[in-house]
């Protein structure tokens, strides 16, 4: 192989304390380096995650910041509406227990497409900001709902 | 009854791996090897016992029996028959059994074909295959038993959800699943090499291609998901940094390096500690994944009791570290090795800075996934990351991989010369650099992208290079072209499949960076006759027809006619299917695709009882088939590295190596 005629045996005479060190520092730098990109894409990139119910009880110091916010999917107050020709809104609401449905939280998105999983019992999360009392403006791009292959089967047969 | 067979199939196979177990280590222990073959004989067992209660709940699932409650929430009547069958692992019980089955075929497999081979490993290996299969049959037999009989048996069933009804989503969960089982083979032999105190590199060789088997499934599993999500979820994107994705990235992350470090050991004795870590490490990864898929532990900022298995998984997990570690610790000192990196410019640092990055992508994303059991731990409140903080620390990491890509292959082992190395980077650089600014003059005024698009085709001609290189070495040989290029690849198909994959790598990288910094979007309602304009394209409405599909399916379909730069390319359909019975909508996006951009376009709303109008999100992809037409590329490169060899070519190669000496010139 060509590779081979560059090996040289003198190679592992040369020092290898000082080698090592070299590497040693290298590998540092390295990590330092990536520890460096870590911290530097936090900044300004976390975003507190509440339930309804922890977002009512800290609404006054959450109010305008940038969080997420998870939650079950009342199926009776979906509704789309198209305002104008470039204009939708699509609303919901969210509560901590669909059995116990205590508070709710009103989600609006504006020019969202309805989510095909968004559904009476589906687990939405929703990044956005809290606007005025009780409803929360989603962020472009800022509904999930639960994927199908977290294997939910939460779901009771038709008949019983 | 069929219930009864089926779950009586999971005990017995239970307990046949667990007397596997006991029965190795006794035969070890005694130096038996009756007990060892008894042992791996009670493996084997296991394959045809689990194939068994497969089969029995695929029998289920297609003669529609509501009385196991599995079959119900997987199927209904009205489902197709090849659907039926892959409900197998459309739900928790059945994908675990499923997962079951690839497990035992796995370790049967690696068991009975490297028998001879590995000997002295094989009780040790049987004893670490045998504890992974254990803990996964233990799930099914009692905790989520896909036999479980319905406590009211329902007059139809819910129906696979129609999200998995995509032949992308069909084929995706089991090579993800092979993937994840694969690289339980590895991590066995290594375990054993460890328990048994063998280091040298056999377990290296023996493993060597189930690995990269392991890794094409993973990479398979990777790709196809990516593709279900863009036809099916409708966001017009392929990767979002979901925790569930992230969960199959991180394995294929840790197996990766180990497939470029290994190669250090292999050439000089190097890095012995380190490659074990690296398959331990891919290993805990792969249980770590299934445990976060499963569990629900990350997407929710509920309990983690939404599901049983999620404490066991975790359980496990824990166990699995401890066992892992001690044993690491236990022969670290074997594990020493005399030789030493001598300079930053070989092949081997080259590798080794390889896996630093890989290993900077995974601390990455393993932190960006748990940041909010982190966050909760050290300051009381959850706090999440999103794709900006993936983008930003793993885009510059790409980079430095795609420009490694390139360079890594020109240095040489123990040392290079800094100057040839320079050379041959001169021209490549160069042109990389026209391009980009070609590209600049064309109006791309993203830095971010021309900065990418440079590195992707610097390291693309060197790759090329590489080959062309072979090539006219062979041609000079007489060879033709064609055989040149073929024999080029043929008689070192790992290094030059490995080329190949990066050529794939590259291509796929073209595809994301076009998509991540050019992708356009727009959301408009259209009347009946009315007109959209995104890029160079229009779109117009032409009206939406509604008729019933196959199942309970009701299709609402949109004709739009689409226009590139005014000249007529035909039509789109986006169409929104309903299930009926189950309410599940389903949007199917409508995409007018070419080699530069896809144009996609999705029906958000349809306004049938007032006017004749339809709310469409239009979406322009620039770029986004490269992503594909890489992945294609890359997986064609893992098949040429992974083929075996057939058996006939090692006796030629056998017989050739003797040749000259028994007939002297």
């Amino acid at each position: 192989m060509a590779e081979t005629t560059w090996t040289t045996d003198k190679g592992e005479l040369l020092k290898p304390r000082s080698n090592r060190m070299k590497f040693v520092v290298g590998g540092v730098l390295i990590a330092a380096a990536i520890i460096f990109l870590v911290v530097n894409a936090m900044t300004g990139n976390t975003q507190l995650y509440k339930t309804v119910g922890e977002f009512y009880a800290e609404q006054s110091r959450l109010a305008g910041r940038d969080l997420r916010v998870s939650g079950w999917v009342i199926g009776d107050s979906i509704q789309f509406t198209q305002i104008d020709a470039t204009t939708s809104r699509l609303e919901f609401d969210i509560v901590d227990d669909l059995q116990n449905p205590g508070q709710r939280l009103h989600i609006v998105a504006m020019n969202e497409p309805m989510p095909d999983l968004l559904q009476h019992e589906a687990q939405a999360m929703v990044e956005g900001r809290s606007g005025e009392s009780g409803v929360f403006h989603a962020n472009q791009g800022g509904l999930f709902l639960k994927c199908p292959t977290r294997y939910e089967e939460a779901a009771q047969p038709a008949s019983s | 009854m069929i219930a009864n067979l089926g779950f009586a199939a999971i005990l017995i196979a239970f307990a046949a791996v667990i007397y596997a177990a006991v029965a190795s280590l006794y035969g070890a222990k005694r130096g038996d090897p009756r007990w060892v073959e008894s042992a791996r004989n009670a493996m084997a067992s296991t394959l045809p016992l689990i194939l068994l209660a497969c089969m029995l709940i695929v029998y289920l699932l297609l003669t529609n029996d509501f009385s196991v409650e599995y079959v119900w929430r997987v199927t209904s009547t009205e489902m197709p028959a090849y659907l039926k069958v892959t409900a197998l692992w459309g739900g928790q019980a059945g994908s675990l059994l499923f997962w079951n089955l690839l497990l035992a075929g796995f370790t049967t497999a690696a068991m009975l074909r490297k028998w001879d081979d590995q000997r002295a490993l094989m009780p040790y290996a049987i004893l670490v295959g045998s504890i992974t299969q254990i803990f996964f049959l233990g799930l099914v037999a009692f905790v989520e038993n896909p036999f479980t009989p319905s406590a009211v048996i329902p007059p139809e069933g819910q129906g696979l959800n129609p999200l998995l009804r995509h032949p992308g989503m069909i084929i995706h969960p089991p090579m993800l699943y092979l993937g994840f089982t694969g690289f339980t083979i590895p991590y066995t032999f290594a375990m054993a090499a460890l328990i048994k105190g063998r280091l040298d590199d056999g377990w290296i060789r023996t493993t060597r291609r189930w690995t990269l088997v392991a890794w094409l499934f993973l990479s398979l599993g990777l790709i196809l998901g990516g593709r279900w999500a863009y036809d099916v979820l409708g966001w017009g994107g392929y990767w979002a940094w979901d925790p569930v994705e992230n969960a199959s990235f991180m394995p294929w992350l840790a197996g990766t390096a180990f497939l470029h470090s290994v190669m250090i050991q292999e050439k000089r004795n190097m890095f012995k500690v380190w490659n074990i870590v690296l398959v331990v490490l891919t290993y805990l990864l792969v249980v770590y994944g299934t445990f976060i898929v499963r569990s629900g532990v990350i997407s929710s900022v509920h309990s983690f009791a939404q599901s049983a298995v999620g404490p066991l998984f975790f359980g496990f997990l824990g166990i699995m570290i401890v066992f892992s570690v001690y044993w690491l610790l236990r022969r670290h000192d074997q594990l020493a090795t005399a030789n030493h990196l001598q300079s930053f410019l070989s092949r081997e640092a080259a590798f080794l800075l390889n896996n630093f990055v890989f290993m900077g992508v995974l601390f990455a994303t393993f932190w960006g996934t748990n940041y909010p059991i982190i966050s909760e731990l050290f300051t009381g409140e959850k706090l999440t990351v999103g794709p900006p903080f993936y983008n930003k620390v793993n885009g510059p990491l790409f980079a430095a991989l795609l420009l490694l890509m390139g360079v890594a292959p020109l240095t040489m082992w123990y040392r290079s010369s800094a100057r040839r190395i320079g050379m041959a980077l001169r021209w490549p650089a160069l042109a990389a650099l026209l391009l980009s600014v070609a590209l600049f003059a064309l109006g791309v005024d993203s830095w971010g992208a021309l900065f990418g698009f440079w590195i992707v085709t610097f390291s693309l001609i060197l790759t090329i290079l590489e080959f062309s290189k072979g090539v006219r070495a062979r041609m000079k040989r007489g060879e033709s072209p064609w055989a040149a290029f073929s024999n080029l690849i043929g008689r070192d198909r790992r290094r030059y499949g490995g080329y190949w994959i990066h050529l794939g790598v590259l291509v796929m990288a073209f595809g994301i960076i076009g998509s991540y910094f050019f992708q356009q979007e727009t959301q408009i309602r259209l009347q009946s006759g009315e007109s959209a304009a995104l890029g160079d394209f229009e779109m117009f409405f032409n009206g939406v027809r509604q008729f019933p599909g196959p199942d309970d399916l009701l299709i609402k379909e949109a004709d739009l006619s689409v226009f590139d730069n005014g000249r007529p390319v035909g039509r789109v359909t986006p169409r929104t299917e309903f299930y009926t019975r189950t309410g599940q909508p389903m949007t199917i996006p409508g995409v007018r695709s070419t080699v530069g951009e896809d144009f996609y376009v999705i029906m958000v709303n349809w306004e049938s009882a007032t006017a004749d109008a339809a709310t469409f999100r239009i979406f322009l992809n620039p770029l986004i088939n490269w992503v594909w037409a890489g992945g294609f590329i890359f997986i064609l490169g893992t098949l040429i590295a992974a083929w075996p060899d057939p058996v006939d070519k090692k006796v030629t190669a056998a017989t050739r190596a003797r040749r000259p000496a028994a007939q002297p010139a």
